[in-house]
């Protein structure tokens, strides 16, 4: 997928820093940072299933075979205002870059 | 002891849930696998931390789930139910999950009394549990004697709430069902904090959708407490005038302050005596009995104040209390939704806690709910609130959240959506 230059910049430099992210402040901790990003993610798990894996046929927009980066484009397409929709712009606009970058790097599935 | 024999009949199952994480377990303390903890209370916000304890601590740490009914039914919806919309079967849901998936030891009995000091439950079959952690998510408590007559005519019949989902959502159908063509239907609101502010009006919206099919010379009529609509006003207004033209009757600051069962009369503090045929009179509301029993609710009585970081009781150490308890952070809804969001922050931080890791400093809680305003339509409010370490609160994002434009097919499938995913998230 082509994106413009500055998106994939900043899609990039989010996706890299993920790899050593310590906020809020785990440091070396592995455990407990990946405890944080899965209960960051959870807060998404109302709506699109435990871990990301929604009800089939359920009535809810499925994100379950989403890659981590096109979910990242997606959410801070809601965020800016870029994509339409009814309540993920709204809830979008709550959340941090970086909390968004840690959403989709759990929930969707990894770049090869 | 029975705590011993509990133990003893815990057995971890091989378990093939769901993980959250890739990576290998690599150091989990001992301290997390023998903690006992106890959540009293399926509902939306135990259900929810009992399963999300499991999942969080990588199954290690040992959850009970102490629940009165056989099954979970969902509040949420159940108000479709009352206009013959859907069947409560379709809001039922077993807990067999929790226990033959995720591991949970699921008691099926009520709390007569929680001991802090010993930090034992003692429960209604004579049971006695032990706990290192406790959670109650108890929902609320209906306080039938803040209006007078109410607890009479409730035993007498003529008074329904169906404020809890269950057996009084059928009574209520059943009591619309059987009212004249002609009949007032009259629901009462009272002063906010209440459980599910939108509730009410979704409730009227769906009564008047039945009465304009069945009995289109009746009409609803709202009594409500406050000054205006709690939740979603302009919507509901403007939904009421498009698609049920006089058959709602809105009369705000009518706050019922007795209630006669003999005559159906309702006493307003402020107008004339009213008399209707259908009475759904809502008392104000305090957190569950058991939290209020056990000296929890520390904010005037009613709700409980907790830390938000961990949803730990200020009251009580060790003690977390979740959803339609606790006194909310400012613009926090009492919401089935919210209950679900604050349990996983909570069982986040237990998990961490008792691994001696630090508790993550700034959770976030999202909320969504979708209120019907026909069989077919619904509405949406949203909201995200991120915690503020200054202030140590929640607080509503400026600029996020927000509502729909207008009632939509497209949300009425997104409500109903959003019912099976948070079913299965809390349950599954």
């Amino acid at each position: 997928m082509r994106k413009p230059p500055k998106q994939a910049a900043l899609l990039g430099a989010l996706m890299l820093t993920l790899g050593q992210w310590s906020a809020p402040s785990y440091g070396q901790h592995s455990d407990a940072l990946e405890l944080y990003q899965a209960s960051l993610a959870a807060t998404c798990a109302n709506c699109h299933g435990t871990a990301g894996h929604g009800v089939q046929h359920g009535g809810m927009p499925l994100i379950n075979n989403m890659r981590s980066d096109q979910m990242l484009t997606i959410l801070l397409e809601y965020k800016t205002g870029a994509r339409s929709g009814t309540i993920m712009p709204q809830l979008c606009k709550g959340y941090t870059d970086e909390q968004l970058a840690v959403i989709a790097q759990q929930l969707g599935g990894k770049l090869r | 002891m029975s705590t011993i024999a509990n133990r003893r009949q815990f057995i971890i199952q091989s378990i093939a849930g769901l993980s959250l994480f890739s990576g290998g377990l690599t150091s989990v303390k001992a301290s997390i696998r023998k903690a006992e903890i106890v959540v009293i209370g399926g509902g939306y916000g135990g259900a929810t931390a009992a399963k999300y304890l499991r999942l969080f601590s990588r199954n290690a740490a040992r959850v009970t789930l102490i629940e009165p009914n056989t099954s979970f039914i969902s509040c949420p919806l159940s108000n479709l139910v009352i206009s013959q919309s859907c069947k409560l079967s379709q809001l039922t849901i077993s807990y067999a999950n929790l226990s033959n998936r995720h591991g949970i030891n699921v008691i099926q009995d009520s709390v007569t009394s929680i001991d802090p000091d010993s930090k034992r439950i003692f429960l209604h079959s004579g049971q006695v549990l032990a706990y290192d952690k406790l959670i109650v998510s108890p929902g609320v408590s209906l306080l039938m004697n803040s209006i007078q007559g109410l607890a009479d005519a409730n035993q007498a019949g003529v008074t329904l709430q169906a404020w809890k989902a269950g057996s009084e959502t059928l009574a209520l159908q059943k009591q619309l069902h059987s009212m004249r063509n002609g009949g007032t239907f009259a629901i009462s609101i009272p002063e906010a904090p209440y459980r599910c502010p939108p509730a009410p009006y979704e409730r009227a919206s769906l009564v008047a959708e039945y009465l304009k099919h069945h009995k289109p010379k009746s009409k609803v009529l709202i009594l409500d407490a406050n000054q205006d609509i709690t939740s979603k006003g302009a919507l509901f207004k403007k939904a009421w005038a498009t698609n049920y033209p006089g058959l709602i009757e809105y009369l705000p600051n009518h706050n019922v302050v007795a209630v006669d069962a003999k005559t159906k009369r309702i006493t307003l503090e402020v107008d004339d005596d009213i008399q209707a045929d259908v009475l759904n009179i809502l008392p104000a509301m305090s957190a569950g009995e058991i939290a209020v029993k056990t000296g929890l609710a520390n904010s005037n009585g009613r709700w409980v104040n907790v830390n938000f970081l961990n949803f730990e009781s200020t009251a009580q150490k060790d003690i977390h209390v979740l959803g339609d308890s606790i006194q909310v952070a400012y613009a926090m809804p009492k919401s089935g939704h919210m209950a679900n969001q604050q349990a996983k922050v909570a069982a986040a931080a237990i998990v961490a806690e008792l691994n001696d890791w630090e508790i993550n400093p700034s959770p976030v809680l999202a909320n969504t709910c979708y209120s019907f305003t026909s069989a077919r339509e619904a509405i949406h409010v949203a909201s995200v609130h991120q915690y503020d370490a200054h202030e140590q609160t929640f607080k509503p994002v400026p600029g996020a959240g927000g509502l729909s434009p207008e009632p939509s097919a497209l949300e009425g499938s997104y409500g109903w959506g959003w019912a099976h995913n948070i079913w299965a998230d809390c349950l599954a």
